[in-house]
C-alpha cells in the first residue's frame, strides 16, 4: 500500500491494512503505556531467568569442579538474554514475547505482514540506541512520538510496528425497549432510507444514550432530530429521543 | 435483509472464528481440517468487512469486525523466522560484492586500523600513555590476567575469562551498530574509542613482560574479531549516514532501505564473532603450540581477504 495515502488518511492511532484477500483493515497501533508494561514484565521474567539460571550453572559447575566453566556460561546466558530475547520470541511467537503477549500487543511489518526473523533480531539489537541516553529510552520514545504509528529507531529501520490485538466484544443491534418508540417507526413514511451517514450517527447515538441524562438526550438528539423532524412531517410535540430510537428501530431491527 | 437477521444469521460464524483464533494463538498445533474451516471463515469474514458498509452495519459491529479480522490475519501469516536457505547465497555471493563496493566499511576499516595502530605504537613508545589512555585499574587487571601463560588456563578466573571475551566483544560489535545510527558520528566516535582502547592494550601488553602470555592468547582469534568489529561499525555508519545522504529518499525511507542492506553485513559480523568466540573459547586458551595459534591467525586472515577482495570483487554480466 502507498504509505503517502495512508499518511493522509489516517487522523488517530488506527492504521489500515490492505490484505492479499483485497480487504483493508484497520489495526489499532500501541502507544508507550501499553508497550512500557510489556517491556517491564520481559524484563522482570529476564532478570529471574537469569538469576535461577546463573545459581544453578554456578553451583553445578563448581560441585563438578568447574567453577570457571559456569562463570564463562552465565556471562554468555547474560550476552543473550540481553541482546536476542527479545528477537528470538518475536521471530519464534508471530511477534510477540511474553511480556507483548501479557499486554495483547503484537510486532507487524508497517504493511501488515508478518515480520520475519532478521527483522524481529534487528529491531530488538537497536534498542541499545533507542534505550539512549540513560537507559530511559528517552530517544525511542520521542523518535515514537514524532511518526504516525509510534515507532521507536528500531522499528522505523526494520520497516514494523507494534498493533493492538485485544478480543473486541462483539457489538450487534442495540434493542429499542420504548414502546413509544416502536410505536413512533411504525408511522414513519413507509418510503423513509436513512442514509449511510446518517444510520452510522443513529447507531452511535443509540448505542450511547443508555449513558446519557434525560436533559442530556434532548440536547444531543434535539441537533439533527428537529431537523428530521421538519423534514418528515411529524407533529412539533414529538420527542426527539423517541424519535431518534425509532428511525434507528425502523433502519437496523424491523 | 435486515441488519439484525442479519448479524444474528453471522454472529455465529464470527464466534467461531474467534474460538479459533485462541486456540491457534494457544500452543496446540491445528491440523489440516482446523485449518482449512479457518481459512474459509476467515474468509466469509473478510467478506462481511468489506461489504459492512453496503450492509449498514452498526458502526460497533464494523469494530469488532476490524478485531475479529485482524486477530484471523495474524494467525494465518505467521512470521517467517530464519531463512537459512537464501541465506547461503547471501553469503557466498551478495554480501562479500557489497562489501566490496561499501565506502562506509573502506572509512570504518581505515578508521580503525589507522588508530589501532597509532594507539599501539603510542602506548609502546611512550611511557604511561596506556595508563593514561585506559586507567590504572584496567592496566592493574591486564597484568594480572596475562601473569600466567594460557594454557595454564585451567584455573577458575581464565575459564570464565573466555566467556567474559565472548559477551564482552560481540557487545561492542552491536554497540557499535547501534550508535552508527546517530548519523553514523556515533559508529565512528565508538569504532575511535575501541580502536584507542584495543590499540593502547595491545601496545602496552607487548612492552611488559607478560608479551608471550598476552600474545599467546590474542593471536588466534585476533583477525576474526577485528574485522567483525570493523564491521559492524560499518554497517552501523552506513546505517546512520542514510540519515544524512537520503539519496531523494524521504529520511525515514532511506533509514529503512538502509536497515535492508545492513543486514546481510551484519549477518557476516555476527558470524564472525561466533567463530571469533569459538576460537577464543577452545583453541586460545588451550595448551596448543604457538605455532599453531599463529597459523589459524594466517589462514582465518587469507580466508577474510579472500572473502572481500575474491568474491566481492564485481564479475561482468
Amino acid at each position: 500500500m502507498n504509505p503517502m495515502s495512508n499518511a493522509a488518511r489516517q487522523c488517530d492511532t488506527r492504521v489500515e491494512v490492505l490484505t492479499p484477500e483485497n480487504i483493508a483493515f484497520r489495526y489499532q497501533v500501541a502507544g508507550p503505556f501499553r508497550r512500557l508494561p510489556a517491556y517491564l514484565i520481559d524484563l522482570v521474567i529476564r532478570v529471574v531467568v537469569f538469576s535461577v539460571l546463573a545459581v544453578s550453572l554456578s553451583i553445578g559447575f563448581a560441585g563438578a569442579g568447574m567453577p570457571g566453566m559456569g562463570f564463562g556460561l552465565v556471562l554468555v546466558l547474560w550476552f543473550v538474554l540481553s541482546w536476542f530475547y527479545g528477537g528470538l520470541f518475536e521471530a519464534y511467537w508471530n511477534g510477540q514475547t511474553p511480556g507483548k503477549r501479557v499486554m495483547e500487543i503484537r510486532v507487524l511489518s508497517v504493511d501488515g505482514q508478518p515480520i520475519n526473523g532478521l527483522q524481529a533480531v534487528l529491531r530488538n539489537v537497536l534498542r541499545a540506541i533507542d534505550a539512549q541516553p540513560a537507559m530511559f529510552y528517552q530517544l525511542g520514545l520521542l523518535t515514537a512520538l514524532m511518526n504516525d504509528r509510534f515507532q521507536r529507531l528500531g522499528d522505523l529501520a526494520c520497516g514494523t510496528m507494534v498493533v493492538l490485538e485485544e478480543p473486541r466484544w462483539f457489538a450487534g443491534v442495540t434493542r429499542v425497549e420504548d414502546p413509544e418508540a416502536i410505536r413512533l417507526s411504525a408511522q414513519l413514511p413507509a418510503g423513509f432510507q436513512a442514509s449511510r451517514t446518517l444510520a452510522r450517527a443513529l447507531a452511535a447515538y443509540v448505542g450511547r444514550r443508555g449513558h446519557f441524562s434525560p436533559g442530556l438526550r434532548r440536547d444531543i438528539a434535539g441537533i439533527v432530530g428537529a431537523e428530521l423532524r421538519d423534514r418528515l412531517g411529524l407533529p412539533r410535540d414529538t420527542d426527539l429521543d423517541q424519535l431518534l430510537c425509532a428511525l434507528y428501530h425502523r433502519t437496523f431491527a424491523t | 435483509m435486515k441488519v439484525s437477521d442479519l448479524l444474528a444469521s453471522r454472529r455465529e460464524s464470527w464466534r467461531e472464528l474467534e474460538l479459533l483464533c485462541s486456540r491457534l494463538e494457544g500452543r496446540d498445533r491445528p491440523h489440516g481440517e482446523i485449518i482449512a474451516r479457518f481459512s474459509s471463515l476467515y474468509r466469509a469474514a473478510c467478506a462481511d468487512l468489506a461489504l459492512a458498509d453496503a450492509y449498514q452495519l452498526p458502526p460497533a459491529t464494523i469494530e469488532y469486525l476490524h478485531g475479529v479480522v485482524g486477530r484471523a490475519h495474524n494467525q494465518l501469516y505467521r512470521s517467517r523466522r530464519f531463512r537459512f536457505d537464501t541465506w547461503a547465497r547471501r553469503l557466498l555471493v551478495d554480501v562479500p560484492r557489497q562489501l566490496y563496493r561499501d565506502g562506509a566499511l573502506r572509512l570504518a576499516f581505515f578508521v580503525f586500523w589507522g588508530m589501532f595502530l597509532l594507539s599501539l605504537w603510542l602506548a609502546y613508545t611512550v611511557p604511561n600513555f596506556a595508563q593514561q589512555l585506559l586507567d590504572e585499574d584496567t592496566v592493574h587487571q591486564l597484568n594480572e590476567h596475562f601473569s600466567t601463560a594460557p594454557r595454564s588456563h585451567g584455573t577458575p578466573v581464565h575459564g570464565g575469562m573466555a566467556g567474559f571475551y565472548i559477551f564482552n566483544n560481540i557487545g561492542i560489535g552491536l554497540r557499535c551498530f547501534a550508535f552508527g545510527l546517530a548519523f553514523g558520528v556515533g559508529g565512528l566516535f565508538i569504532t575511535l574509542f575501541n580502536a584507542s582502547f584495543l590499540g593502547a592494550v595491545f601496545g602496552y601488553m607487548v612492552s611488559t613482560p607478560q608479551r608471550p602470555n598476552f600474545l599467546e592468547f590474542i593471536t588466534a582469534h585476533g583477525p576474526f574479531e577485528l574485522t567483525a568489529i570493523v564491521f559492524s561499525a560499518a554497517a552501523g555508519m552506513r546505517l546512520g549516514f542514510s540519515l544524512v545522504d537520503t539519496g531523494g529518499w524521504t529520511r525515514s525511507a532511506s533509514l529503512r532501505r538502509a536497515g535492508q542492506e545492513t543486514m546481510p553485513t551484519m549477518g557476516a559480523a555476527m558470524i564472525l564473532f561466533a567463530l571469533a568466540a569459538l576460537i577464543e573459547a577452545f583453541l586460545s586458551p588451550s595448551a596448543a603450540p604457538y605455532g599453531v595459534k599463529a597459523a589459524v591467525a594466517v589462514v582465518s586472515a587469507a580466508i577474510l581477504t579472500f572473502y572481500v577482495l575474491v568474491l566481492g570483487r564485481p564479475r561482468r554480466g
